[in-house]
């Protein structure tokens, strides 16, 4: 296992737009949640404007992790679109042809990338941690509460790891890289807001949340819907636990289905 | 002499399209075994059955007498259709993906891009090479660790004849050093000068396979001049030993065919004793091309 990493990483370390992408993740997440924080963007107005800013500007422990939590789930597109363009460039450029040639099995072709999707969540929820402890810290004078509601940092990897395996998935069964996050992009920004619209309007319980993304997408809500949900007369709703669970059953799901894929078609 | 690698049976179709039907043949040890065939003939498609990239739909290989497959292809170094190759990193670095995917140590990266002529070249990007360094990049990357198999699918695509002369060479001297070679060509000219043995293809079907002097069983003839024809003529007829020579003028030149175990020298010994004097003496060889055509529109 430890060699599929070396190699996968041999590939990518000279990969400009690997760093690119990785780059912009690092910086925009402190940065955007900076001017969040100081009110710099906001919805409805912020105080400068004696209007009630929509979004939630409390960054101290605990509330840091459910608020930049939710913030790095939007920018984890970045790292979806990383995974899907360095295994469809492997289809680009048949190189996923010449590692079976050249010694590796289909099998461990997969597995590489599939470690390379955990390890980047590992890392972008490593990330997070520092980020969130930074901006905690400064919020809340200390670091004393550090570890309150810490289990948000934990649904940030599970979450990491759905979109990045869904992008692997994609990329493996698409194999081109502009239909690959095309579709992905108009999966998560569209497609799978309206299967959600439409599951969930019908009577009994929002099955819709448990649609691919949405499922973890409920273990880090946007603020303002978590507001309002409490307000609204209790709807069915589903434990996090329910949602752990239905997380990890889709990042099955895409590993069963790619393995499956690669193991029965030609290359 | 054992053999490397054991074919049975192997078919594959792509949709309506048989591309290999029941192939079977086996390849012995130190051998360059060339895989002979028009465009669209299968030999893309059986090499990628052996390299694993393709499954076939029934049949089955063993390379090495049953080594398991994965292990098997790191001691196989390959060039299947084209040079693959990471676009972003040099030719020096893509070399260490192939050998770290082989387990090879990296120590013979730079004697195996001197061997292909690339050592000038070798931390240029990929990208930036033509088709005919990409073709070098990949024997040398075939030639990495020093394999005991190497498979070859038109290695000498995109050279110049310089280039083509030079992996001709490389060819013989690996052969020479004990490796078995496995190439695949629609090149004769190319079969001709290295194989030891071939395989012929057609449409998926295969036709022949054997050492290549027994599937391309040459027929010589010896043509022949003299200045006074007729003369040519009655002497040939009382040539010794010879079993029913049959000849006929084309162009001038006369040509003795069916004169097996019949050296040119014999013959000029023979018309000098008659008293008629050669203008011309050449023995011919039946070409390859006109063999293979023939084979293959039967």
């Amino acid at each position: 296992m430890r060699s599929l990493l070396a190699i996968e990483w041999l590939k990518i370390k000279r990969y400009r737009t690997f760093w690119v992408l990785i780059g912009l993740f690092m910086v925009l997440l402190p940065l955007w949640n900076y001017q969040i924080a100081k009110g710099i963007i906001s919805i409805g107005g912020g105080d400068s404007m004696g209007g009630i800013n929509l979004l939630n500007t409390a960054y101290s422990f605990p509330s840091v992790w459910s608020n930049m939590g939710f913030w790095a789930s939007t920018f984890i597109t970045f790292l979806s679109i990383l995974v899907i363009i360095i295994t469809s460039n492997e289809y680009t450029y048949r190189t996923h042809r010449q590692n079976v040639i050249d010694g590796w099995s289909r099998l461990q072709f997969f597995h590489a990338k599939v470690i390379m999707v955990v390890v980047l969540s590992l890392l972008a929820t490593v990330y997070l941690f520092l980020v969130g402890a930074l901006f905690g810290w400064v919020n809340s004078g200390s670091l004393s509460n550090l570890f309150s509601e810490f289990y948000k940092v934990f649904y940030f990897f599970l979450l990491s790891v759905n979109y990045l395996g869904l992008g692997l998935f994609l990329a493996i069964s698409i194999k081109r890289s502009g239909l690959a996050i095309g579709l992905f992009l108009l999966y998560t920004n569209f497609v799978e807001h309206i299967l959600k619209g439409i599951l969930n309007s019908r009577d009994g319980a929002p099955i819709g949340n448990f649609l691919p993304l949405q499922a973890s997408d409920e273990l880090l809500p946007f603020q303002l819907m978590q507001m309002m949900k409490s307000l609204m007369p209790s709807s069915e709703t589903f434990s996090d636990t329910t949602y752990v669970i239905a997380t990890i059953g889709w990042c099955a799901v895409y590993y069963l289905a790619g393995r499956i894929l690669l193991l029965r078609r030609d290359w | 002499m054992s053999n490397i690698l054991s074919i049975q049976n192997l078919s594959k179709s792509y949709g309506a399209i048989q591309a290999l039907k029941g192939v079977s043949f086996d390849v012995p040890e130190g051998s360059v075994y060339g895989v002979l065939g028009p465009n669209g003939s299968g030999k893309t498609t059986l090499l990628g059955i052996l390299l694993n990239v393709l499954l076939a739909d029934a049949g089955t290989y063993s390379w090495f007498g049953g080594m398991p497959p994965d292990d098997a292809r790191r001691q196989i170094g390959s060039l299947l259709e084209t040079p693959n190759f990471y676009h972003y990193m040099s030719a020096y670095n893509n070399l260490e993906i192939t050998a770290s995917l082989r387990s090879r140590g990296l120590d013979d990266r730079n004697s195996v891009l001197q061997q292909v002529g690339l050592f000038e070249r070798r931390h240029s990007k990929f990208q930036e090479f033509s088709l005919g360094m990409k073709q070098r990049l990949a024997i040398g990357a075939a030639l990495l660790g020093n394999p005991k198999v190497l498979v070859l699918d038109e290695p000498t695509n995109g050279l110049d004849p310089a280039g083509i002369a030079e992996i001709r060479q490389l060819i013989r001297t690996l052969s020479s050093q004990g490796i078995t070679i496995i190439i695949a060509s629609h090149l004769l000219d190319e079969v001709e000068k290295i194989c030891t043995h071939v395989a012929i293809l057609k449409q998926g079907n295969l036709l022949l396979h054997g050492p290549v002097d027994e599937v391309l069983r040459q027929e010589d003839w010896i043509e022949l001049r003299a200045n006074d024809m007729a003369a040519l003529q009655q002497a040939l007829l009382t040539l010794p030993g010879s079993v029913a020579p049959s000849f006929r003028i084309v162009d001038g030149l006369l040509q003795l065919t069916g004169a097996q175990g019949i050296t040119p020298s014999m013959v000029n010994e023979h018309c000098m004793a008659q008293g008629v004097v050669l203008t011309h003496l050449v023995l011919r060889k039946k070409s390859l091309e006109t063999r293979f055509m023939e084979l293959i529109n039967k």
